[in-house]
């Protein structure tokens, strides 16, 4: 074998060509890096809001909580069974919850955009204990006031402590408190009072979701068996860690189709780059590459050291734009979730398999590039090569 | 006394051929070298003498005839073959040295040992007692750009050397070369066939050079003489 000394000091001798080369590479890997991380925050995020003890019912053949409805008399059916675990007094631990999506003027633009809000129970903490106050208070109940996710807090006029904002015209709802959950979807929502809400919102007595606590999560067939054969009931029955995984599905496929579409174009500059990179250093070096096979080295070595080098070459750039993509832990982005039709606040998840992929897809386009160069070298003819 | 010869060509022809254009280089030309010898080739330029050399160390084939060198027919190898073959029996000298700019001496003398089984310890010290036969042990961490052109060629002959190979074959080794530089090389190439028994065709213009060989030869049109 050509030793890799050779590579990685050829390289480094070419300093100038080698680092814009690698740039072209590390743009790429960034770009690819960043939209993989987008997607696993997707996952993350969404995953988050779910737990698999806690089965979720929405109305027949609604996949999202936005588009269905329950009447107020099932909310008891659905709580009734054994499987459902109970609170101290008695009463079923679930939320019936009603979800609608307001158009609020956003900070920083002249544009609008919408924000989901939930009514929710006056008990929704010690349904959701995950959630916690990092300011103000939990709502009155009955009161016009609400609290916001930390997510959107600052995003939309009105939305942050002690402001107010409209509900419906001329109806405000103001802003006493801001909670937090580990980074959940929730975090994107306003919660108020269900009562205010579907009032406000005119829906009397519906509500979009009943969400159970189960007693564990091995009954939840049992539980989803019985709730689904009472043709009356009209329900659907989910887990709650199934409902959100299936909502960061389309999301994250758009963003991995469309991520990688912009790579792929990025990269075929990036291949043309190193093509043009390793071309020119196999005419130059075309004596190095002569003595070499004069000593005795066959083709398939010259054409494996060549390979090698432009693998190397593309992995320095793959180094540096995965490196870059970590920073983008630190970016919270705001996107429109198709399922509901609301901005939530995502994170760049960077995961051990996001960064190997990237390295990997570096690799890739090292060898792409640098086949036609190096095959070039291997071709060349001994006596020719040592001459020119 | 070894009566084959290590080096036998027989009714070699070697034609170039540029377009339409046919250049006969060497024509019916037998050529023998006795194992050991250290023997200087001379003769104008576009005589030929290189494009012999090749032959003789695997680098080209012949148009025609036949190319036998240490009990090996070359005219009909592969391309791996021929250089399988220049791995294991010969060592090559170039007028410009040839070392590669971005390795170090020692690193340029083990490039060959690169093609064998040797582990890594046993490459540098093989790579080591090359560079100090050739005088130049204490430089083996230097650079080519660090050297001197003598001590650049001296370097490429350790390189030659160092796989133990029975042929050197050398193209005007001290063409590049002033003349203290030039009786150091070739004072060197006389103790590798004396001491080392390495058989040596070195081809060169220059008289001084010739005289340090032991059989002169001369090359006229692809024509011994
Ligand atoms: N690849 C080639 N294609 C065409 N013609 C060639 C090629 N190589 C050598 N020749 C021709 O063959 C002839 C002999 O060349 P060669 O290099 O063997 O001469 P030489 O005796 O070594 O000369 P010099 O002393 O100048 O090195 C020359 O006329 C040269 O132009
Ligand atoms: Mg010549």
């Amino acid at each position: 074998m050509v030793p890799i000394v050779y590579n990685l000091r050829s390289l480094a001798v070419r300093k100038t060509t080698t680092l814009a080369t690698a740039g072209g590479v590390a743009l790429v890997v960034f770009v690819f890096a960043a939209v993989l991380m987008l997607s696993e925050g997707v996952k993350r995020t969404l995953g988050r809001s779910g737990s698999d003890d806690i089965a979720i019912v929405l109305r027949d053949g609604s996949d999202a909580e936005l588009s269905s409805g329950i009447e107020a008399p099932q909310i008891a059916l659905i709580t009734a069974p054994s499987e459902v675990k109970r609170r101290g007094g008695g009463a079923p631990d679930a939320a019936a919850e009603i979800v609608a999506v307001l158009s609020l003027d956003k900070v920083g633009t002249d544009g609008q955009s919408n924000a989901q809000i939930r009514g929710v129970p006056d008990d929704v903490m010690s349904f959701r204990p995950s959630v916690r106050l990092v300011a103000g208070r939990v709502p009155r109940p009955g009161a016009d006031e609400a609290m916001i996710g930390n997510a959107i807090r600052g995003r939309f006029r009105g939305l942050d402590m002690g402001q107010s904002f409209e509900i419906r015209k001329n109806r405000n709802l103001t802003v006493v408190g801001v909670f937090e959950d580990g980074g959940s979807s929730y975090e994107s929502e306003i919660w108020a009072g269900r009562d205010q809400v579907q009032s406000a919102l005119g829906r009397g007595t519906v509500v979009s979701s009943v969400r159970v606590r189960l007693r564990s999560r091995d009954v939840f067939e049992r539980y989803q068996r019985q709730l689904q054969s009472n043709r009356q009931l009209g329900v659907d029955v989910m887990r709650e860690s199934d409902y959100y995984a299936k909502q960061s599905e389309g999301l994250s496929i758009f963003i991995n189709a469309l991520g990688i579409l912009v790579a792929f174009f990025f990269s075929v500059g990036a291949v043309i780059g190193a093509m043009i990179t390793m071309h020119a250093s196999v005419a130059n070096r075309s004596r190095e590459i002569g003595t070499l096979r004069a000593l005795g080295f066959k083709r398939w070595q010259i054409l494996l050291c060549f390979l090698l080098e432009s693998s190397i070459l593309a992995l320095v750039g793959g180094l540096l734009g995965a490196a870059a993509s970590l920073s983008m832990a630190l970016v919270r982005f705001p996107m429109v979730n198709f399922a509901s039709w609301s901005e939530i606040v995502f994170t760049f998840e960077p995961t051990p398999g996001v960064i190997i992929a990237s390295l990997v897809v570096a690799v890739l386009m090292g060898l792409v590039g640098g086949f036609l160069p190096a095959v070039r070298a291997a071709r060349a003819d001994v006596l020719s090569a040592i001459r020119a | 006394m070894s009566a084959e010869p290590i080096v036998k060509l027989s009714a070699v022809n070697k034609t170039y051929f540029r377009g339409s254009e046919s250049i006969p280089v060497l024509d019916g030309l037998d050529f023998e070298v006795p194992d050991g010898a250290f023997q200087a080739l001379m003769g104008p330029s576009g005589s030929g003498k290189s494009t012999l050399l090749h032959l003789i160390a695997g680098l080209d084939r012949p148009t025609k005839g036949s190319v036998q060198v240490a009990g090996k027919e070359l005219s009909k190898m592969s391309d791996a073959e021929l250089a399988a073959f220049r791995a294991n029996h010969i060592g090559f000298i170039f007028q410009s040295y040839n070392l590669l700019p971005v390795l170090t001496a020692q690193e340029n003398v083990e490039l060959p040992l690169l093609l064998t089984k040797l582990g890594r310890g046993e490459r540098k010290t093989r790579a080591q007692t090359a560079l100090r036969v050739v005088g130049l042990e204490e430089r083996m961490g230097h650079y080519p750009r660090q050297l001197s052109g003598g001590q650049e060629q001296r370097v490429a002959i350790a390189r030659a050397i160092v796989n133990d190979p029975q042929i050197l074959v050398a193209d005007e080794p001290t063409g590049d070369l002033d003349r203290k530089s030039a009786d150091d090389v070739l004072e060197l190439l006389g103790r590798l066939n004396t001491e080392l028994k390495k058989t040596i065709v070195m081809v060169t213009h220059d008289p001084a050079a010739a005289e340090r060989a032991t059989v002169t030869r001369h090359l006229n049109k692809g024509a011994l003489q």
